[in-house]
């Protein structure tokens, strides 16, 4: 008989053992929830939530529907910090929470009071006409919804001691998981990418960071982060606009009724929308990201060396390729030339960012190759070479055009005598969720099995044996 | 397409012979249906055959398949709770796995008292695994009581509290040094150990940092010395095998120091920025071309040698080679042979005749004859043809002395047309390259030879041969002389600037020298080992020099010249000898 005895899994190398663990990668711009072995996360939730305070109390709204509907006075926040540790804690859990529950965990979960927290909502100032088909409430429940599954969550390489506490806190009190760990995000890439060794550069939303990992531990000396991430490309393009003459007014999708299309850089002709009671500033502010982001996506090109844009001829070389064009959602168009190269140049070169009273020149050491170099400098000098022919990148913003290119030549100015290589996942997920996906493989090993923290040693030890266990 | 009926249609045959031939036809007919239909593209294939079937059957191969599995009724799975043997804490995970095999596991492991109700997960039993224990490896480390640590392992910079940390972190992080470092953070609690000073051990000497940040080598160094302190309390050394012992040895001769100047040149290895990598690649690239010009200078000279060389005469060894050890001897030998040679080729002079007599003598003997003395003639005759084919021809031969009197001389082979013996010498004068001719030139001017010779006969041509093909040796070994001029200068220089350097003043007498070839050696064994790019410059420098001109150089440094002149008089007489004998090669090129 040639039936595969599926029972006999391969031999030796591969040493899956699931046990349906979740993995949790939250991030500043999106939370990262799904079952251990699978290979993208099952659910993808903004980390950005809606928030309203009415009379009947404050109503906090998750996922991706709920924050993109104009309702009236919704302001748009965000649990994290700027600098990349969490602020909001409580938020923070209920949006996880949603995260896990929503799309992973199921309505099995839900509590039975669930239906009264319902009409609650639907008794709420909102509109009903909203396509809010997905427009979820979190609610406090009384059955702890991770019971079954045992939790793999990441963190950035500098998380504080009391954070990471109270990470273990929140899954093993509220959530009821039976058993948890916490990982860097720097380590998980690594994994994902089949290393157990390399420098991590992930840029991501908020931030920036670097992180040396040997055999699959973060050395700790080595780690830095800069906030030049997403949003300082965001902003930079804000004040790229703003200097623009005339401005380029960013327009949202929300506010377009109905547009026609004009010729590249005549004015906009389009109908309208308006909301009365307006949703909050944030809101907007959020929904303008959103078009810089695709404007992100489709046009910033970061410039790709060997040398800086403002050495010599290479603005010049710039302004001779051909540019890119850009529609706004209410129909302005306009080809962008040079100045899709300026929006990311500060990644790389401070003294290229766009400033203004508000945005003031960020700081050399901040940019990316420092990093690098100052991440470098702090660990073994052995290690060098080696971490060196192992450049993992991974994060939403390395997905800007030409941004490995300039990154390795950069390394290579910085670092001509050692053999510089980066790893970059081509598919837009793997780059996007490395950290998750490195989880999801820790997590579905048979020896991962033993680094659990469990319950019982949580009860016997207290909330720091987290920074015994996880290091 | 044209069936049968029209091909008759067309070529006018009787629609009756068509009515008595469709029988045949027709009967092929329900055969055709029989065969397989052929399907996808074979089947457009095969269309365009006609009605006719292929002369060779077309067969469509059947598209293998694999075999369906023979599953049977669905696997049953369990989701098995189990513990993990390698946890102590009994955490309980679940995770499926078939039901046959769980049975057999909890059957195992609960003494055959599986309870019926296994679905429900409730009462389900926890089976406990040992898969991944194999992963669960601890590291040896090395142990100590309290008595032996103060008896062998104390240390003037380490306390014991610090010494224990140290080694819970290379416990915790499996000797991955690296790591140990980065993640070591010793924070003395309360009072510092009291720190005695008792014996010094051999780690009291050791160069540690007065401060307590502790570098990698440090840490390794404390480590190393505690584990073959205890090693060697283990076992003594007498009574290490070698694996032992190696890894005993190793332990001892860590050394921090070497180890921490090792990192900082290799950290300063790879900070140098990119124009110091380019310029090392560029010096590179010239050493190299340098090694390979030194070498092609060495390959030129050894073949100089090989040829100024003459063998030792030994009489003892073959007394009847003798003659022939020298090479006047040899060229002697040479002329003789050549001689030889000439002497049949003459003879060789006019071969056809020669040829068909000789057919015709053979012929003759083929023919019986009674008269024995012409048997015997033409016997002797063919003996000779056999052994010299040519026969004489009516030749006269001059002696010597009559063709020197008479001013006869004899070719090899005449080139058509008339050459004038004044251009013959004109050709002589000149060599492949205009600075030759031009050296050339100025010898011969030297010696006073005027440029026409007014009487420019054939043996006026043969001296003048010997002449120029002397002065051409004589330039030869003289740009020898110069090469291996400027390499001793600088040689000495190079000598005269390290005297200086060491002993911080100018180095007036050198000691004894080999020959310019062994400081070569030299020379290129220290470029080799000290890559530096002042030293290389220098090197680079006075090679220029050695191609330059000579004469330019002349009385730079007063050792400097009269190693020169000790290297041109080797040169000379070296030279000397080459003219004694007139070279072999030269002569050859002459006469072609
Ligand atoms: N194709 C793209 N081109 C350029 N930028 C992109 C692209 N896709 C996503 N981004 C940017 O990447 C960022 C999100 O990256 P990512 O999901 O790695 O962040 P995060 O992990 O949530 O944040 P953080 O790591 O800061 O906590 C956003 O700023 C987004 O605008
Ligand atoms: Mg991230």
């Amino acid at each position: 008989m040639n039936a595969l005895n599926s029972s006999t899994a391969p031999a030796g190398e591969y040493a899956g053992d699931e046990v349906s663990a979740i993995v949790l990668d939250p991030g500043y711009n999106t939370t990262r929830a799904g079952f251990a072995g699978e290979d993208v996360p099952k659910s993808v939730c903004p980390t950005f939530y809606g928030y309203i305070d009415s009379d009947s109390g404050p109503q906090y709204l998750f996922g991706e529907n709920a924050i993109h509907n104009p309702q009236a006075n919704l302001q748009i926040k965000n649990p994290w910090g700027a600098d990349g540790i969490v602020e909001d804690w409580d938020t923070a859990t209920k949006l996880w929470q949603y995260a896990i529950t929503s799309r992973l965990t199921g309505p099995r979960e839900r509590p039975p009071i669930r239906s009264s927290a319902n009409e609650q909502n639907g008794s709420g100032n909102r509109d009903p006409d909203a396509m809010d088909v997905d427009v979820e409430v979190a609610v406090e429940s009384t059955e702890k919804p991770l019971e079954d599954s045992p939790l793999l969550m990441t963190e950035p390489g500098w998380n504080p001691t009391k954070a990471r506490e109270k990470a273990i806190e929140i899954a093993m009190e509220e959530w009821g998981t039976p058993a948890f760990y916490l990982q860097k995000t720097g380590v998980l890439a690594a994994f994902a990418s089949g290393k157990a060794s390399g420098i991590i550069i992930d840029v991501g939303a908020s931030h920036t960071s670097v992180t040396p990992v040997l055999d699959g531990m973060v050395l700790k000396k080595g780690v830095q982060k800069s906030p030049l991430a997403g949003n300082f490309v965001s902003s930079q393009i804000r004040l790229l606009f703003k200097q623009a003459q005339p401005e380029i007014q960013i327009t949202p999708h929300y506010l377009v009724k109905s547009k026609t299309a004009v010729d590249a850089g005549a004015p906009a002709q389009a109908v309208y929308r308006s909301f009365d009671p307006p949703p909050h500033s944030s809101f907007r502010h959020h929904e303008e990201d959103r078009v810089l982001t695709e404007f992100k996506e489709s046009v910033v090109e970061v410039w790709p060396g060997p040398q800086r844009l403002s050495v010599g001829p290479n603005e010049e070389i710039a302004k001779s390729q051909p540019g890119r064009p850009f529609e706004m959602p209410d129909g302005w168009n306009q080809v962008f030339g040079i100045e899709r190269f300026k929006a990311a140049e500060g990644l790389f070169d401070a003294s290229a960012a766009q400033t203004d009273a508000e945005h003031p020149r960020p700081k050399d050491e901040h940019t990316i190759p420092k990093l690098v170099q100052a991440a470098l400098a702090s660990v073994d000098a052995d290690q060098r070479p080696m971490l060196l022919a192992n450049i993992v990148v991974t994060g939403g913003s390395t997905l800007l055009y030409k941004f490995n290119d300039r990154l390795l030549a950069e390394l290579n100015a910085m670092y001509p005598s050692t053999r510089n290589k980066i790893i970059a996942p081509g598919s837009i997920v793997e780059r996007k969720y490395a950290a998750w996906i490195g989880g999801s493989i820790l997590a579905s090993l048979g020896s991962f099995h033993q680094l659990w923290i469990s319950k019982k040693e949580y009860e016997e030890h207290g909330v720091n044996i987290v920074e015994k266990r996880c290091r | 397409m044209a069936t049968g009926r029209d091909v008759r249609d067309i070529f006018g045959l009787p629609a009756g012979s068509d009515a008595t031939k469709t029988a045949v036809p027709k009967r092929a007919k329900p055969a055709a249906p029989a065969k397989p239909r052929i399907q996808g593209v074979a089947r457009e294939v095969a269309a365009l055959y006609g009605e006719r079937p292929p002369p060779v059957a077309v067969y469509e191969e059947k598209k293998a398949y694999r075999p369906k599995r023979n599953t049977g009724p669905a696997k049953q799975w369990v989701e098995e709770r189990f513990t993990n043997q390698a946890r102590s804490d009994g955490l309980v995970l679940r995770h499926w796995r078939r039901k046959d095999e769980w049975e057999k596991l909890v059957a195992q492991q609960q003494d055959g008292d599986i309870s019926m109700d296994t679905s429900s997960l409730e009462v389900q039993p926890i089976v406990s695994r040992s898969d991944f224990v194999k992963y669960n490896v601890e590291v040896d480390m090395p142990t100590f009581t309290d008595e032996e640590y103060d008896a062998h392992l104390r240390s003037d910079d380490w306390s014991r509290e610090e010494t224990d940390y140290l080694l819970s972190l290379v416990k915790d992080y499996a000797y991955r040094w690296p790591v140990i470092w980065d993640r070591y953070d010793f924070q003395p609690g309360g009072a510092q150990g009291p720190q005695e000073k008792g014996d010094s051990n051999a780690l009291s000497t050791m160069p540690f940092a007065p401060t307590k940040a502790r570098t990698v080598e440090d840490l390794k160094a404390r480590f190393y010395d505690i584990s073959a302190r205890l090693m060697r309390l283990r076992i003594p050394e007498v009574q290490m095998d070698a694996e032992q012992y190696q890894l005993y040895e190793t332990l001892q001769k860590y050394n921090p120091h070497s180890e921490r100047n090792r990192k900082e040149l290799a950290a300063a290895l790879m900070n140098r920025s990119m124009d110091e990598v380019k310029e090392e690649e560029f010096l590179l690239t010239e050493l190299q071309r340098i090694n390979m010009a030194a070498s092609r200078l060495d390959a030129e000279r050894d073949e100089l040698r090989a040829r100024l060389e003459t063998p030792i005469p030994n009489p003892g060894n073959a007394p009847g080679l003798q003659s022939f050890h020298t090479s006047a001897g040899l060229q002697q030998l040479f002329n003789q042979l050549v001689a030889q040679e000439k002497n049949k080729k003459k003879a060789a002079g006019p071969p056809a005749p020669g040829g068909r007599l000789n057919l015709s003598t053979t012929e003759a003997a083929g023919t019986p004859t009674t008269n024995g003395q012409a048997a015997q003639q033409l016997a002797a005759n063919r003996r000779t043809s056999m052994a010299q084919p040519p026969p004489p021809t009516p030749v006269r031969q001059l002696s010597p002395q009559a063709e020197y009197r008479f001013n006869v001389s004899t070719h090899d082979r005449l080139t058509s047309g008339v050459s004038f013996g004044s251009d013959k010498l004109l050709k002589m004068r000149q060599a492949k390259s205009n600075v030759q001719t031009q050296k050339i030139a100025a010898a011969l001017a030297e010696l006073g030879i005027s440029e026409i010779i007014s009487i420019p006969t054939s043996r006026v041509a043969e001296v003048f041969e010997q002449l120029v093909s002397k002065v051409g040796k004589l330039l030869d070994v003289r740009k020898v002389r110069e090469k291996e001029e400027g390499e001793c200068r600088v040689l000495e220089a190079m000598k005269a600037q390290k005297e200086a350097k060491e002993n911080g003043m100018p180095a007036v007498e050198g000691s004894g020298r080999g020959n310019a070839g062994s400081a070569a050696a030299v020379k290129r064994e220290e470029v080799g080992e000290t890559p530096r790019p002042e030293e290389m410059e220098v090197d680079g420098e006075g090679e220029e020099d050695a191609d330059g001109e000579a004469d330019e150089d002349e009385g730079r440094s007063k050792r400097g010249t009269s190693e020169a002149v000790s290297t041109s008089t080797r040169a000379r007489k070296r030279s000397a000898s080459v003219l004694s004998q007139a070279s072999t090669k030269s002569t050859k090129r002459a006469r072609k």
